[in-house]
């Protein structure tokens, strides 16, 4: 510390610009309060600049670069071809867009945004750090929402070319011949699917004996069989030991393996910045896993509030997003409390995967007798159109009917999130499922459906 | 080809079973001894093993269907060729539980149903959801909920615990299923079938009072309800008649002397055999009493220790009742309930005094026990109670 270092008073702190910490600052400055948010990169975090969002707008380009493959029978013949340089370009613009859009937001609000990186030195002091320049900074509350960082595995040091994280694949200016994913997870098999329709052979080096291990076994499965339709390899129960010269060295049941590679992404999962941000010297609890202890209303220490990925429970931006406003009123006095049945989680891959609430392994586990209803997009008129009948509906319920889990598995069922979540948040019924009148035809029917058998009355399943 | 696999015999004549949950479904592929269904059985359930590894073709049945002993339970592709699959006796209960899921949720230990305006709703308020009763379809707590709830209320010291499951169950129609399903049946079947007669008494449990006191001086446990029970064994052994039951239109006599005991747990009423509980003295019956409780309320009973009671205890006293009006298990021929000993006034030597009484009564099936039986069975029973040394220097 500095002798005689003066700091600046603020009223209400964030740290962080990320989907949890602009919401955080946007609502705490609605709710009255003078906000200042500390930011080391750019506003949006993680999930705009290089996560979420150009994720999904690749996605979108890989999907298009394998329509006509899609459409082959459908009496259309096409021809796509691509470029990478202007998929970037493209990428980079989405981004921009939204980029701008929140700073707009931030501005509009009053909301006074610091470059550089906080560090805590005090339970109500932080210093910030922006080139060369050192300023302190005194809070009445703190909202921390510095996300995660990608995990580094041993042996597999980040070069930043040949061997990267997913935020410097997802702007690759050449498309990778041989591409390896380390990590089968959902990060992992979105890449994977984009990739592999974008033309590249791709392979999943997962340490679990199926894709999506934080899914149901019948999901993972339909994945799997997704992927391998798209040509991408599958090394289950294997590990990425280390980098050789045109590949990656891999180990599993039956011995060491060298897959030709000329990208290597390490997609293995995160790890929650609570370090860098020295949060304990605020007085926080951080446990084994890098996690900040908060309660029901976000807070670490009686002025300092986690949120996001600093915080137990899956990293989501959505989750994030929810407790920002959780602290924010909390912070302003007013009665909040995180306490969500569920926490979608979707995953676009091909097919995509939507999963909220319980399944019936976790009711069961819990104590729930739980029944399933599940409706096969086989039978769905709206699959059938999309030529994408892979797949099925599943509504889980518990002995009093309330719709406790909807799970899916298929084409464009991410976009089902919404109403899966709301029938699950507020302890629909099945007869309320089943008693909505969903428009026809579309793939949101087929969770009407489910729970119409769930019910025992669905017209279109024996 | 597949692989049939029926509903074994899994506890001591056993004649059928009903399927809780399928852990498995159609298409699954199962390793040898991987869990496919829970089933119950009496008032114990059960995980039954794949005998084989394979796909799973077909399923016998729903939840909450009951099979009998044979019928096909699942049907697996093992992927083997030629001679039909023999159904092979597979390895009976890997698991047994008299678990709460056989009975299904409770309120208790249950995330409170609302919708997240509601939520927010009660915290403005301070209103405790898990303390609200939810009047909505499927048990929801609606906001108008709130309106007849009390901010945070302050904990009522109550007789029952805050915790306890007794009594709780969410508005509307419930399948009767799982153990309260058996119960009812059992229940129902016994209320219908035997012309029930009961006689009611009190005695003098001084000595047997006393005799626990003095014993525990020796070091040595002993319980009224395990003297009880060594009274009854020895009443049933002088009256064979009362150690029978009437199956179809035989008069069936019981070779052994095998006592229920009705435990209260959370998952309903389960009553655990003490097997051949007549080789059994005050000391050891105490012993195994206490056991069997306690595997009761833990749930680790398992089919076989409820089957083969040829007469029941049931030690009502112990939530604090005085007179009941205990019903007949099938298969058995009596009953002897036991109220609390409290001090209560008697005559002694031609004055009233106050003395701790034992209320009982004893149940029994008119169509065998006629009234001078049912006397002389209960007078046996109380002398050994009022004296219990008498058991001791054996009879």
């Amino acid at each position: 510390m500095v002798v005689g270092e003066v700091a600046s008073p603020v009223d209400l702190l964030v740290i962080g610009g990320g989907p949890g910490g602009y919401v955080a600052a946007l609502h705490a400055a609605r709710l009255g309060r003078q906000v200042t948010l500390v930011e080391s990169e750019a506003l949006g975090g993680t999930c705009l600049n290089v996560g979420c969002i150009p994720s999904k707008a690749l996605i979108e380009v890989a999907d298009a670069v394998a329509a006509p493959g899609r459409v082959a029978g459908w009496g259309v013949s096409a021809t796509t071809e691509v470029d990478m340089a202007g998929v970037r370009e493209h990428l980079m613009t989405v981004v921009a867009d939204l980029t701008s859009g929140v700073a707009g937001l931030l501005d509009r609000a009053g909301v006074q945004v610091v470059p550089g990186t906080a560090r805590f030195s005090r339970p109500n002091r932080i210093a910030v750090e922006h080139d060369d320049d050192l300023k302190h900074l005194e809070f009445r509350h703190a909202i921390v929402a510095t996300g995660s960082r990608p995990i580094e595995l041993p042996g597999l040091p980040l070069d930043g070319r040949r061997v990267v994280g997913s935020a410097e694949l997802l702007f690759a200016t050449e498309l990778p011949d041989d591409l390896v994913l380390v990590g089968g997870g959902y990060v992992g098999v979105e890449l994977a699917c984009a990739f592999a329709k974008l033309g590249s052979r791709v392979t999943i080096v997962e340490l679990e004996d199926r894709v999506l291990p934080g899914f149901g076994k019948r999901i993972g499965r339909a994945v799997e069989r997704g992927l391998r339709n798209l040509g991408v390899g599958l090394c289950l129960t294997h590990r990425a030991v280390g980098v050789t010269d045109d590949g990656i060295s891999i180990t599993g049941p039956d011995g060491d393996l060298v897959l030709p590679a000329d990208r290597i992404a390490v997609v293995a999962g995160r790890r929650p910045n609570s370090d860098t941000v020295e949060v304990t010297s605020a007085g926080a609890t951080v446990d084994e896993r890098g996690l900040v202890v908060v309660d029901a209303q976000r807070r670490a220490t009686d002025r300092v509030f986690a949120i996001g990925d600093l915080t137990d429970g899956p990293a989501l931006a959505h989750k994030a997003t929810a407790e920002a406003e959780v602290a924010a009123e909390t912070a302003c006095g007013q009665p909040a409390g995180f306490d969500p049945t569920g926490v979608p989680m979707i995953v676009f891959g091909d097919p995509q995967v939507l999963s909220v609430g319980l399944d019936r392994d976790e009711a069961a586990a819990a104590g729930l007798v739980a029944t399933t209803g599940r409706f096969p997009f086989a039978a769905s008129g709206r699959a059938r159109t999309l030529g994408a009948t892979e797949g099925f509906v599943e509504v889980v319920a518990d002995e009093a009917g309330t719709v406790i889990g909807v799970h899916a598995v298929g084409a464009h069922v991410a976009e089902l999130a919404g109403e899966a979540a709301l029938a699950v948040e507020t302890a629909a019924t099945v007869e309320d499922l089943a008693g909505t009148i969903h428009a026809h035809p579309t793939m949101g029917e087929s969770i009407m459906e489910a729970a119409l058998g769930l019910a025992g009355r669905s017209p279109h399943r024996a | 080809m597949p692989h049939v696999f029926r509903l074994p015999d899994i506890g001591e004549g056993l004649e059928e079973a009903e399927i809780v949950e399928w852990l498995v479904r159609p298409g699954d592929t199962v390793v040898r001894d991987q869990a496919l269904v829970e089933v119950l059985t009496d008032k114990a359930s059960s995980e039954l093993p794949s005998p084989v590894a394979g796909v799973v073709l077909t399923l016998g049945g729903a939840e909450g269907d009951r099979l009998q002993v044979g019928d096909v339970l699942i049907e697996i592709d093992d992927g083997s060729v030629g001679e039909p699959a023999i159904p092979e006796a597979p390895t009976p209960v890997v698991a047994a539980t008299t678990s709460e899921t056989a009975t299904g949720r409770t309120t208790s230990g249950n995330r409170p149903k609302a919708s997240p305006a509601t939520r927010k709703l009660a915290r403005e308020r301070g209103i405790d959801l898990a303390a609200t009763i939810g009047t909505g379809p499927g048990g929801r707590i609606t906001a108008a909920d709130l309106d007849t709830s009390a901010p945070t209320p302050a904990p009522i010291p109550a007789s029952v615990p805050d915790d306890s499951t007794l009594g709780q169950m969410e508005p509307g129609r419930h399948a009767l299923r799982g153990v309260r399903g058996v119960v009812a049946r059992n229940m129902a079947q016994s209320w219908s079938e035997i012309p029930h007669i009961h006689t009611f008494d009190e005695l003098d449990a001084s000595l047997l009072l006393d005799f626990r006191t003095r014993m525990q001086g020796m070091g040595r446990e002993v319980t009224p309800l395990a003297v009880a029970i060594v009274a009854a064994t020895g009443a049933l052994r002088r009256f064979p008649l009362v150690n029978a039951c009437i199956d179809g239109n035989e008069i069936l006599v019981h070779e052994r002397v095998s006592l229920g005991v009705a435990v209260a747990t959370e998952g309903g009423l389960v009553v655990p055999v003490l097997e051949d509980a007549d080789q059994l003295d005050v000391f050891a019956a105490t012993t195994a009493v206490a056991e069997l409780a306690e595997r009761a309320r833990a749930g680790d009973l398992t089919a076989a220790d409820l089957r083969g009671a040829t007469f029941t205890v049931t030690n009502y006293g112990s939530l604090g009742g005085r007179w009941a009006t205990p019903i007949i298990p099938p298969g058995q021929a009596a009953i002897l309930g036991l109220g609390r000993i409290a001090d209560r006034p008697t005559v002694v030597d031609g004055a009233v005094a106050a003395r701790p009484m034992l209320p009982f009564v004893f149940g029994a099936d008119h169509r065998l026990v006629d009234g001078d039986l049912l006397e002389a069975f209960k007078r046996s029973i109380v002398d050994d109670l009022t004296e219990p040394l008498r058991l001791l220097v054996g009879s």
